[in-house]
Formats: C-alpha cells, structure tokens, sequence
C-alpha cells in the first residue's frame, strides 16, 4: 500500500482510545469518533474495579486469568490511573463454605495470589466490616479511574498523530461496492475541541479500515450497514457514597447476585450492582429498587452503609455479547468474555471489525487482539508495545513530593492533585498565577481546571472527568458558576452559559437518585444558591422576552445612608424615568 | 497509589493480625469516634469560615471547613496522607461549631487532625513542640510556681527572663504572666475544713480548674460561698487540667491522661447524686463536649451529662433570675462592666446568660461588648509568632470595651481576661464574685 | 425545674428572629431559642418578597419578574403562607424590617429592583442593603464590575458580559485585579473584609505600604474609563461597610456597590447583626448553641393540645423551657427543622404533619429547575399560623410555625424566601404576644 493505512475507530470509550492508541503507536493513521464525550458509554459508568480475576475464578477462568495479567499491566502503564487497594472476598454465616473454597482453588488455579484472613484480620484491615463476618479472601483487586485512563489513552494517541473527535456521532457507515469504506458523522459542534454552540455540520470520513468499538452501541452501527450484532446490553446500578466506608475492594463471597460489591473510588466508596437486560443501551428505567438494593444489601457486609450519605446514583449498561447459538435466558449467565467480529469473514462485508464484550480490566489486551487484526489485514508488521510504554501522565512519577512548597498548594490539595495528574503534575500546576481552588470538595485549582479546559474546549463535563471537579459532595452547588467563570478567558457568554447549564443538569441527573436525608437538604441549598442567589432558573439572558428595566425600582432617590455617612446620596440616580409613575 | 516499582510481587499487604488492633492509641471503638457522618452532614456552605477569627487575621489559615471536613474527606485514600502543617494555626476558639448549620463537628475534626499531626508529623526534637507542650501544660508549670508565689510572678515577668523566653522557646515577651495566688484555692479549701453545708440531695461537685485554683482563687471561693448560700453541699474532687490547652496543641496523650482522672473522680461523684459544676467555661466545655468526641473512659458520657457551668446550674436549679432582681449591689463592685462573652461560653450556648440576668441587678450596669473572639484563645495568644494575629482579633473586642460605659471588664473566661486586661488596662472580675457580691452576705 | 417565659421562639433565623420581635414589642417576655446560626450565612442578603409567581407566569402574563410583589399576593394559592398573613400583614411586617435594618434601601417603592447577581444575571428583590443601591439594574449609568483574581467566586468580566446579555440599560465592563496585600490563594472572605474595615497597612508591589483601601481604588483606577459606578464583589467590610464604600467612592470619584454573592456572605451576617442588635434592644432572651429535641405536652381541657414545654439537649442533660405560647421557626431542609430519609419527611420538634409523596421518584422533577414538590415541603397551616395534622386540624393549640419550615411555596422558584420568613414570623409571634396578655 502505498501511503499510511487510515482506520476510523468508532467509540470513545476504554477499547476505542485503546485501540486508537495501539494502531497510532503502530504508524497507522487514526481518525476516533465518539458521539458524546470521551468514556460517555459503559466507560465512563463502571464502578472502576480493576480486576485481580478474583470475581471470575470460579465461573470463567480464562477470564480472570487475562485479568490478572492485565491487572498487572495497568498498575504499570496507568500507575496515575490505579490505586492498589488490595480486595477482599468476603464470607457471610449464610453463605457457601463450599463456594469459599472453589473461589481459592480458583484464584490458585489462575495465578491470583489469594490469602484467607480470619474475620478479625480482615476487620484489622477494615474496621467498618460487619461483626459476623467470619472469613475473607485478599486478593490484588485494585480501583482505577476510567476517565482518567481514557483520557490518557487518547492524549498518548493523539501524540502518535491521531485525531480525536468527540461528540461526533456516526450516522451512516459509508458502503461502495460490498465494502465498508468510512463514516458520516454529525459534528454536534465543529470539529476537533468541542465548543458549545458552534456550527456543528456533517462529514464524511473515508477510511482504509473501520473498527467499530463501540460496545453496547455496535449493534446499532451494525444495522447501519446492515450487518447483525447480537449484543445484548445489561443495566447495573452503581450507588456513590460521600465518604469511603472502606479502603479496599469488597466483594461478597457468593455465586451470583445483586449488590455484592464496594470500590473505594478516589474520595468516594461505590456501591454495584445489578444486571438486568435492556433493550435500547440509550433508553432505560432508573429505579429505586436497584438503590435500596444497594444500600439495604451492602449493609449486611459494612452497617454503617445504612445510615451513610450517598451523593448520586448511575446506571451502565454492559456490552454483553453472546455467539447466537447459546442464547442465555439469565444476562448473569452471559460470559464476560470479549469477541472480534471479522465481518468480511463473518458477513462478506470487508473494511470493518467489530469488537463486542469484554470487560474494562481487559481493554488493553482487547485493543491488542484488534490492532493486530488491523495489521495483519495490512500486512504491517509492527509489534505492539501499549503494555509496556506508560500513558501520558504514568511516567516515572513520585506522589510524595513535596508539593506545598512546590506549587504552594495545602499538602492534601498538592497531593490529590498529583495524583490526578501524575508526571504531568509539574507541567501543569508550575503556573505563574494565582492557583486558587476552585473545586474544594475534591481540592481542584484553577491551574489543572484550565489544563483540562485546554484538552476539551468549553465542555465543562469533560473538564469535570478529567480533573473530578463538581464530583465532591456538593455535587457543583457551590463551584459549577467558578467552572463557568474560568471558561470566561477563551469562549464567549452564551457559550459559557450553555456550558454551564449543561453541567448543572449532568450533576441533576444523578443526584435525584440520591434525595433524601443530607443530600436532599444539599439539593435544596444548592436549588437555592443556583435559583434565588444566581436567578440561575429564571436568566433574563435565556429568556425569549427582554425584561422591561424601566418598570423596576432604580434606586432611592433620598438615599441618606445613616451606616456610609451617605455615600449614595449624590450619585444623582439616572433620569431614566422609571420613578415616574409610582 | 502505586510505587513506580512493583515488578517483583505483589503479594496482598500483610493485614495486622495483632488481636489487639486499634486505628490510633488515643481513641476506643473505631465505630465510636468514626468522622464519616460528620463529613457527611457538610454543605461545604464556608459559615464556619466566616465565624473563624483566625482566617480573618491570617490568610495563611484556610479555615475550619479545609481543616475538618474537606481535609478529613481528601486524606482518607491512603494512611501514609500527610495533615497540612496549617492545622496548627487553629486556635481552637471553636466558634466553628456553633456556626455550622448542619451539625459537622468541627472541633472534633480538628482535634483529632492536629492530634494526629503533632503526633505524626510533628519533630518531637523541634523548640515549637517543647514549647507548646510547656504552654500546654500549663498546670505543671503553675502547681511549681505555687510554691513560691511571689518569686514566681517576679521571675518569670522579669525583663531579661521574658527576652530569653521569647529567643528560646517563642514564647511572646510581650504578655504579663499571671500573678500566683499567695493561697491556693484547694489550701483555702482545706483550712476552712472543706464543706460548710451538708445536704442529701443538693450537691455539687466543683472542678475548679488550674486558673482558679493558682492564679485567681477568689472565683473559686465565690463559687463555694454562693452554692453554699443555695444550700449546696459542695466537694472538690481529685482532679488534673481539663485538657483544653493541651487539646490546642494536638498534645491528646498529655489531655488523655488528665482526663483519665478527671473522669473516674468525678463519674464517681456522679454516682453519688452529685453534679459537677465549673467556674471556668473552657473547662465545663472540655469535660461536656470534648471527652465524649475524643475519649471512652467508662462514665465519660455521664460525666458529660452531668456537667454545668456555675451559673448556668443555678439558673437551671435555682430561681436565680427572681433572686438577682432582688438584690443589689453596692462597694467595690457596683461598677459598669463590660462584658465578653467567651468562644467557648457561646458553644454551650451561655454567651448571653451573665447580660440578661446582670440587666435586672440594681446597682451595676453591664453592656456586651459584642460577639467577637478576644483572639488569645488559651495558648495561642501566648505563642510569639502569633501575638500579633491575636491583638488583631481582640483588636475589635478592645475598642467596644473602650467605648462601653464601664471600665471594668467582665467574663467567665481566665485566659480572655488575660487579653481583656492586657488590650485595655482594664480590671475583669467573673459573674460569680458579682453574684457573690448581690447575694451572700 | 423549667426556665420560664411567656412567649418561646424555637429558631434564630429571620423568622424566628422577627416572630421574637413582634412577641417581645408586643408585651411578652420572651425567649428564643437557637441551634446554630441563622442560614442568613448562606443567603445574598436580598430581602426578596416575591419575585416570580409560582406558576412561572407573572401576572402581567410575560413570564418576566414581578414588578409589584403586594400587588401579586393575591393571586398566590391558597395554601401559600403569604395568603395567612395577606397583603396589609406583609406591608406591616416589612416595615418593621425597614425599621430593624435601617441599612436597607428599597422602602421608597412597593416596586421590586433588578440587582446583579454574581453569577452575572440580575434577580428581583424587594430590598436590597445600601451598599448594593448603585447597583440597581434600572439605573442607566455604565458600570465597572471588579474581580480579583484569587477570588473565584465572581468573574467580573463574566459576569460583564453576562448582564449586557440580560439587557441591562447600560454599558457594563469587567476586569480582573490584584487584590492589594497579596494575599494568599485562597483567603476567606473575612480576610478581604477585615482588611478594608481597618483600612490596614498593605504591602504594594513596588516594596512600600499604602492603606488597603487607598491600594484598591488605586488598582482600580485605572480600569474605570467611563464607568460611572463601580461594583465590587460584597467583601467591602464586615463592621463598617458604609466606611469602605465611602473611601472608595472617593478616591475613584464615582458610585460604589457590592454585588451580593453565595456563602458565605457577609451581607447575610450584616443582616444577622442588625437582627440580633434589635432583639437585644427589644429586651428577648436568647439561648444559643443547643438543639431543641422533644416537647411535653399540656393535657388540658383545649381540644387540640397544647404544648407545655420544650427540651433542648445540652450535651445528654435535657434542660426544659416552658412557656405559654410556642412558635416554631427552625427553618426548611436546609435548616434542618425539616428532616428526611428515604422512608418520609418530618418535622422533628413536634413531629408536626409533613405532607410529601410516598415515592420519593415523586418528590423531585427530571429537570434541574423543574418544579420541585421537596421545595415546598414543610408544614400547612391554618390561617393564624398553626400547624396542622393530617386532618386539618390544629397539632396544637398554642403552636405556630413560621418561615422555611411552613409548606406550600418554593422560595428558590419565587424569590420570596425572606419575605415569607418576615412576614410570617412577624405575624406569629404577634399573635403569639396577643393570645398571652
């Protein structure tokens, strides 16, 4: 072939950046197209466990033996992205000595290191953990952030020449002659860096290959092109604590079953989940069960979930696939497994490969299968080095600087920074400027809000994944205006308008799963500084009809200020005639 | 997070198999004296930040919500979290609490961060810690000066005594030390033959405090008269500091000790049908609130329970009101007095109690001279790096002090009398030498 | 034994705060009792009445604000709290609000004022402090809004551009300055405050010392152009804002106003000053610092019960206060006088009825202004204030509620939270004093 091969990677979630990254690292030209922001699918709706296989070492060991590999992986290329919390399988009075013992077998028989406590070891190490209570197996689980982990994928791609085009969203498969041969999307604002508001427009991106990595929505892409994609998506409910209740993994020792799983995340503990099978990844209930659930089980593993503020409920929907002659009645029942789906082979439509399943620990690996595939359908031979270069932000970086003294920043606010941002912590917050917190509930200052401005335009969602600000208990009441403002250097007021609105809505939706006790009375202090402080509801600037100024009180005319020693007095209010008349 | 060298194993980190596993050594239960529904109940709303007088002087302090609940909720990923050195510009004023609309224990919070600084972070080696420690335990220094009471006011105010003080250990030279008392209260306790009144059912148990015991005993002996005039019998139990100087300064063990004392002495006291009461409000604060959110001695929630402040119990149990309108004052007290309340009198909800109960005595006039923190918060103010903070926080206390009507001074508090004299020349007497003064004979 | 009074106020917000007012400047000895202080921290310090309608349509039919709030109070619902007190109770209530905060502007019109909001839009409102008076949206002359840049919490330039898109009649710049003294990057509100109010010393960057205030104007001058008032974020003094202002205004030659900001607010705690400086003058007693948790009923021969005392909980010692007659102001959600969880929500004094869904899906709307049932939630009362049971019927007969913990009106929509807490309280705790002599 004569120039660079271009692939068009559709799906911006963990296995498009990942695939995105690998074909950019191995020479190919890369265009990414993802129809919200980066990680908006299931990516970005996970309760970030980076599995150790333990979860699989009973019921699909392949699986967990490709989780623990790439458990070990991730801890080195995404060390910024992972936290080791370590895991534990908890046993319950109730619960099946019998299964304990497969769960160890298991973990033996898949290389997980495992070790049983007593329940007093693992209370040593997790006091919160119920009184009865009676065994644990520890095992390497760890939590990562998913968004971080993309965003990074996407940044290293980009470095390797990739294009990255988010909210873009793929509305046809372009088809010449039985051959798969680009994509039209619909830019919702121009292309490259979203701006709120901008021309968005359509365009056709030919390519030399498509890969369509987009999960739970391949089927959808599948139909345009008229192909069959049996995925078969499944919705679980992830329930965000305010606080950690626990600094380690825990996972109920059982089967199956809902709510049988805590991921400390960053300054929050999440509480998953449920599997239940969906028709439309897109369009499906949110319901108060699956939370009550959540709470109400979890409970039984650590009491004082009862009681404990939760600050938003999400829902993900698992790209489940399943091969069509198996057909599982039960979603729990469909295997984790990840398939590549050749459609030249599989449909006599060449030009295109879908990748469908899988699960989030494995992405890398994922994305290796198909950067491979790419390859060996281009005759490039180029081996792939994603498991061993660090993502951007992973390099050789030591979080325990000191960093009050470097970037003048409260040790605890120095500290989360850096390890949101990793090696790339000095490059962003050495700033000349005044550095001042912008978001305290996760401790973000305007020098990482502005990095993060500079990667993703005026999209303030995007700025809250990449630097976690409005994700702290307030949930942006008292920092999504500060957001606003900062955006107020590059883009102008309706732009940021739109933003901000957009944003204030995104941290609504979650947060209504949420409203009772301390969150409710937040919601209604945060309904009032947003509608009463800011008149935020009711905007003159969005409303249709101009207000009539002239009609309103313009001052005190007397206005002999016995405090000010009358300051007010002489300003001589405007003739604008609007006392006339009282 | 991660070690950028983990190539070798990773085996699961040992857990702690000791049976005897506890989170700090200061505290019991982990489940008790968890922070989690704390910083849960914050709105990050900043009315603590608003009500800190140190944040307003120094905008090196982030204030109360960084020190407590965002803090708590930043460092909580990971053990090895150093606590920002800030924590120890806290006063511990404790003016947070009171503003925070949703219940967050702040004070609690941001004991338990400089505890855990101090103990972690802290050189045991450095001048800043010895001196803390020596102003903290202010009881020790004081049960020795005692002994020797007028050389030890004359020493330790000697000129070049102070300079070196200030050179080597940063305490301020500009402060007055106290005067020591001649007679100790618990002396003048012991020669009068202790209690003058018995009674089956009206008994109070007296935790006098170092102030009142070494520097000003005749609070103490009003407080002994008066209850006795209401027909109290009084005990002066066993007892070591309340532990508040030592809680400012993240010295818990020093406080736990202390404690320890205080509580098994006055829980059994408790048992017998007595309350305790207290002339100083940053001690009635300290065995009500504090011991229960930093210890579990057996009785300590009793103890709490049991605890009033002086006056606060005669109004409580006595138609103390019906009897202050009917008396008057004359002599050396029937003065106008300017009152402050105490931080720590307004966290129990007694900052106004001395004004509406004075407005009724004829004879004297008192005017409150406003809700402002007189900034020597107990050791702070003593503290060389920070006395210039603190004579700007009382800087607003002084001047309606100056332009009150009296001149006198009046709180419940020995150490902001200490800033009340030492801002405005002023004399400062406590609400119950003018109790005494309305009522006893 | 119990602390005795005439007339027991439970809460120190504004409502409780004027319901203790109206008691005590109606004859009765009174006594009020608060937790913590007043939300008055968390609010701008705008006294709204009523800014929007609740239905969203204002009653000249433009979807715009509310010109005249007394004239749209009877077009309220019925079980909206202004409708128990009616037009001539508000009327009352807000001048003596005139009279408490004598540093309150807007009494000269029944007409709301538009005031920029530091988010960059203007909000009705009914009075406004005099620091915030040349800022009046309708006044026509340019403006300058100040920002400075360690400030996050107002964007002047955004909030510039912002207000030129609501179609305020004037020109409007924004800049971004130092704020004089080089404080650090993220000093507290107070801290701005006390430095303009003691006028003190700062260091400039050319190495000398100039007074705070003198260095502000002096950064600012050069911004002004033909601006013709200047506004400030409302940091301008905690004790002496008028003093502030007044250095200001002459150094830069033209008008001063603050644009009122979110927590913490200093205007809220001015207004918190006056209103206690008036309940001291007014001879209340206060109790401050402790919750009050339960109450003992007095089974007389009144049908509805009445309440004999109420407890507050003083480190585990339960200390009674009896009274006469009770008023219950312990605020809405965020005040905590009403409580929730995921069975119910409940008043949790009294345990007063709390009418809400069963489902909580129900309690809330999809959008994040939609119109929200949790903002109304708190308690119905008969048309002299008293709480009411599931019935209809008076919980007790000496019991009246008022302000955010009274039902049936959602604030944030309307803009008419201090007014209702006024009004209301105002009347309560007359009522309160009238029923005891």
């Amino acid at each position: 072939m004569a120039s660079t091969p271009h692939i068009a990677v559709l799906g911006g979630g963990s296995t498009g950046s990942g695939v995105a990254r690998d074909l950019a690292m191995r020479g190919f030209d890369v265009t990414l197209v993802e129809q919200g922001n980066l990680t908006h699918g299931t990516t970005g709706r996970m309760h970030g466990l980076l599995h150790s296989g333990g979860r699989y070492a009973v019921s699909d060991q392949s699986s967990a033996r490709e989780c623990i590999e790439e458990n070990r992986v991730l801890r080195d290329i995404a060390a910024h992205c992972v936290e080791e919390t370590g895991g534990l399988f908890v046993k319950r009075p109730e619960d099946s000595e019998a299964y304990f013992r497969e769960k160890l077998a298991g973990c033996e028989a898949c290389g997980i290191p495992a070790e049983v406590l007593s329940g007093r070891e693992a209370r040593a190490m997790e006091p919160h953990l119920a009184e009865d209570i009676d065994r644990a197996i520890h095992v390497p689980d760890g939590a990562v952030d998913p968004f971080r982990l993309v965003v990074a994928n996407a940044a290293s791609a980009v470095e390797h020449g990739a294009r990255v085009e988010t909210h873009s969203e793929v509305t046809d498969l372009l088809v010449e002659d039985g051959e798969v041969v680009g994509v039209e999307v619909e830019h919702a604002s121009g292309p490259g860096l979203r701006v709120h508001g901008t021309e968005g427009g359509r365009e056709e991106i030919r390519a030399d290959h498509v890969v369509n990595a987009t999960g739970a929505w391949a089927g959808q892409i599948g139909d345009m092109a008229g192909v069959d994609i049996e995925v078969r998506p499944s919705k679980g409910v992830m329930t965000i604590m305010n606080v950690r209740q626990v600094d380690t993994v825990i996972n109920r020792c059982r089967p199956k079953g809902d709510a049988d799983i805590v991921v400390p995340h960053e300054t929050t503990a999440i509480l998953g989940t449920t599997d239940e099978e969906v028709d439309d990844p897109e369009d499906y209930p949110e319901e108060q069960w699956e939370v009550d659930m959540m709470i109400d089980t979890l409970s039984e593993l650590i009491p004082m979930l009862e009681e404990a503020r939760t600050i938003r409920s999400f829902w993900g929907v698992r790209p489940l696939y399943e091969p069509p002659d198996v057909g599982s009645e039960d979603p729990t029942d469909i295997t984790r497994d990840f398939f590549l789906l050749d459609h030249d082979d599989r449909d006599d439509l060449p030009g295109m490969t879908s990748i469908v399943g899988g699960k989030f620990t494995t992405y890398r690996m994922m994305a290796e299968q198909i950067a491979d595939h790419v390859c060996d359908r281009f005759g490039v031979e180029a081996a792939c080095r994603t498991a061993d270069v660090p993502l951007p932000g992973s390099e050789d970086f030591d979080v325990l600087r000191d960093y009050m003294d470097e970037f003048g920043l409260q040790s605890p606010i120095g500290r989360r920074s850096v390890e949101r941002l990793g090696s790339r912590a000095e490059a962003v917050l050495d700033t000349d400027g005044p550095n001042p917190v912008v978001c305290n509930c996760e401790g973000v200052t305007r020098a990482e809000v502005q990095d993060a401005i500079e990667g993703s335009g005026s999209d303030l969602n995007a700025v809250r994944i990449r630097t976690r600000a409005t994700m702290g208990n307030c949930q942006g009441g008292f920092c999504a205006h500060r957001l606003a403002g900062e955006l107020e250097d590059s883009y102008d007021e309706p732009t940021v308008r739109e933003a901000w609105d957009e944003l204030l809505q995104e941290r609504w939706k979650g947060q209504r799963h949420a409203l009772w006790g301390q969150q409710l009375s937040q919601a209604m202090l945060n309904y009032a500084l947003h509608a009463t402080t800011q008149n935020r509801d009711r905007d003159p600037a969005d409303a249709d009809e101009p207000v009539d100024f002239a009609a309103f009180d313009d001052g005190p005319s007397d206005a002999v200020d016995g405090h000010s020693g009358g300051s007010a007095d002489d300003t001589g209010v405007a003739t604008d005639g609007g006392r006339d008349g009282d | 997070m991660s070690d950028t060298d983990h190539t070798s194993d990773f085996e699961p980190a040992a857990p702690n198999p000791d049976e005897n596993h506890e989170p700090t050594q200061v505290f019991g239960e982990a489940e008790e004296f968890d922070l989690r529904p704390g910083a849960d109940s914050c709105y990050k709303c900043s009315s603590c930040d608003t009500s800190c007088p140190v944040a307003e002087v120094d905008d090196d302090f982030p204030g109360p919500k960084f020190q407590g609940p965002e803090q708590w909720r930043l460092t909580q990923t990971d053990e090895d979290y150093e606590v920002d050195e800030s924590v120890m510009s806290c006063s511990n004023c404790m003016r947070c609490d009171d503003a925070c609309p949703s219940g967050v224990p702040l004070s609690q919070m941001h004991n338990t961060t400089r505890g855990r600084y101090v103990d972690e972070q802290m050189s045991k080696l450095s001048v800043e810690y010895w001196r803390n420690r020596i102003l903290a335990n202010y009881r020790t220094s004081a049960a020795l000066a005692s002994k020797v009471p007028r050389l030890a006011s004359f020493a330790m105010n000697f000129g070049p005594a102070r300079w070196a003080m200030e050179k080597t250990l940063g305490v301020t030279s500009e402060r007055d030390f106290p005067e020591f008392a001649t007679e100790t209260f618990t002396d003048w306790w012991q020669a009068r033959g202790g209690a003058q009144v018995q009674s089956a059912d009206k008994r109070v148990a007296y935790f006098h405090g170092c102030y009142a015991e070494y520097n000003t005993p005749e609070v103490a002996k009003a407080l002994v008269r008066l209850f006795e005039h209401f027909g109290y019998q009084v005990a002066v139990p066993e007892q070591g500091c309340s532990g508040t100087p030592m809680f400012a300064n993240g010295m818990l063990d020093d406080a736990c000790r202390d404690a320890e004392t205080n509580v098994a002495s006055l829980s059994a006291l408790v048992e017998e049908g007595y309350d305790a009461v207290c002339s100083c409000t940053s001690c009635s604060m300290s065995l009500r609130q504090e011991y229960p959110e930093l210890f579990d001695f057996e009785g300590t929630a009793e103890v709490a329970a049991h605890t009033y402040e002086a006056v606060e119990y005669l109004r409580i149990h006595e138609d103390l009101a019906g009897a202050v309108a009917e008396a008057d004052v004359d002599g050396e007290l029937a003065e106008e007095f300017a009152y402050h309340a105490p931080c720590h009198a307004r966290n129990q909800g007694l900052d106004r109690q001395a004004v509406e109960l004075f407005r009724e005595l004829d004879g004297v006039d008192i005017e409150d001279v406003g809700d402002s923190c007189s900034g020597i918060s107990g050791t702070y103010g003593w503290k060389e790096e920070k006395y210039d903070y603190s004579m700007e926080i009382g800087e607003e206390m002084f001047e309606h002090m100056e332009s009150a009507e009296g001149e006198t001074g009046m709180t419940e508090c020995p150490t902001c009398a200490m800033q009340m004299e030492h801002g405005t020349g002023y004399e400062v007497r406590h609400p119950l030498e003018l109790l005494e003064a309305a009522l006893v004979e | 034994m119990a602390i005795e009074s005439e007339v027991v106020v439970v809460g120190g917000g504004l409502a409780g705060g004027f319901a203790a007012l109206a008691a005590a400047r109606g004859g009765a000895d009174v006594r009020l009792l608060s937790y913590k202080q007043s939300t008055l921290a968390q609010a701008s310090g705008l006294v709204d009445v009523l800014g929007y309608p609740p239905d969203g349509a204002a009653s000249d039919g433009d979807g715009g604000p509310v010109v005249d709030p007394y004239a749209a109070i009877p077009d309220l619902p019925d079980d909206h709290p202004y409708r128990a007190v009616g037009v001539d109770g508000v009327r009352e209530a807000m001048a003596v609000f005139d009279e408490v905060a004598d540093r309150y502007r807007g009494a000269h019109t029944d007409r709301n004022a538009l005031l920029p909001t530091h988010g960059g839009t203007v909000k009705p409102t009914a009075r406004y402090p005099a620091g915030a008076a040349a800022g009046v949206a309708s006044d026509d002359r340019d403006a300058l809004l100040v920002g400075f840049e360690r400030l996050v919490d107002f964007d002047a330039p955004h909030a510039a551009v912002h207000l030129e898109n609501a179609g305020v009649p004037f020109e409007v710049e924004g800049a971004t300055v130092a704020f004089p003294g080089d404080l650090a990057a993220d000093a507290k509100v107070t801290r701005y405050a006390k430095l303009l109010d003691e006028d003190a010393p700062v260091e400039t960057r050319s190495g000398g010392q100039r007074r705070a205030r003198d260095a502000l104007a002096a950064a600012v001058e050069t911004h002004l152009g033909g601006a013709e008032r200047v506004g400030f974020p409302a940091v301008l003094g905690d004790d002496d804002p008028g003093a502030v202002r007044e250095s200001l205004e002459s150094a830069l030659g033209v008008p001063v106003f603050e644009v009122p900001m979110g927590p913490p607010s200093l205007p809220g705690l001015r207004l918190e000053d006056d209103l206690y400086a008036a309940l001291d003058a007014a001879g209340v007693s206060m109790e401050t610092g402790n919750p009050v948790v339960d109450y003992e009923p007095d089974g007389g021969a009144d049908a509805a019960g009445r309440v004999a005392s109420v407890s507050i909980d003083r480190n585990g010692a339960k200390i009674p206060f009896a009274a006469d007659q009770f008023v219950l102001a312990t605020g809405g959600l965020v005040g905590k006088g009403v409580g929730s969880d995921r069975e119910g929500v409940e008043e949790p004094v009294f345990d007063c009825h709390v009418p809400h869904a069963a489902d909580r899906y129900e309690w809330f709307d999809t959008d994040a202004f939609g119109d929200h049932p949790f903002a109304r939630f708190g308690v119905p009362t008969d048309g002299d204030l008293r709480p009411l049971d599931a019935d209809g019927d008076p919980e007790f007969g000496n019991l009246r509620a008022a302000g955010s913990v009274l039902g049936g009106y959602d604030f944030a929509a309307e803009k008419s939270g201090s007014g209702v807490s006024i009004a209301t309280g105002h009347a309560a705790g007359a009522a309160a004093a009238e029923a005891v002599r």
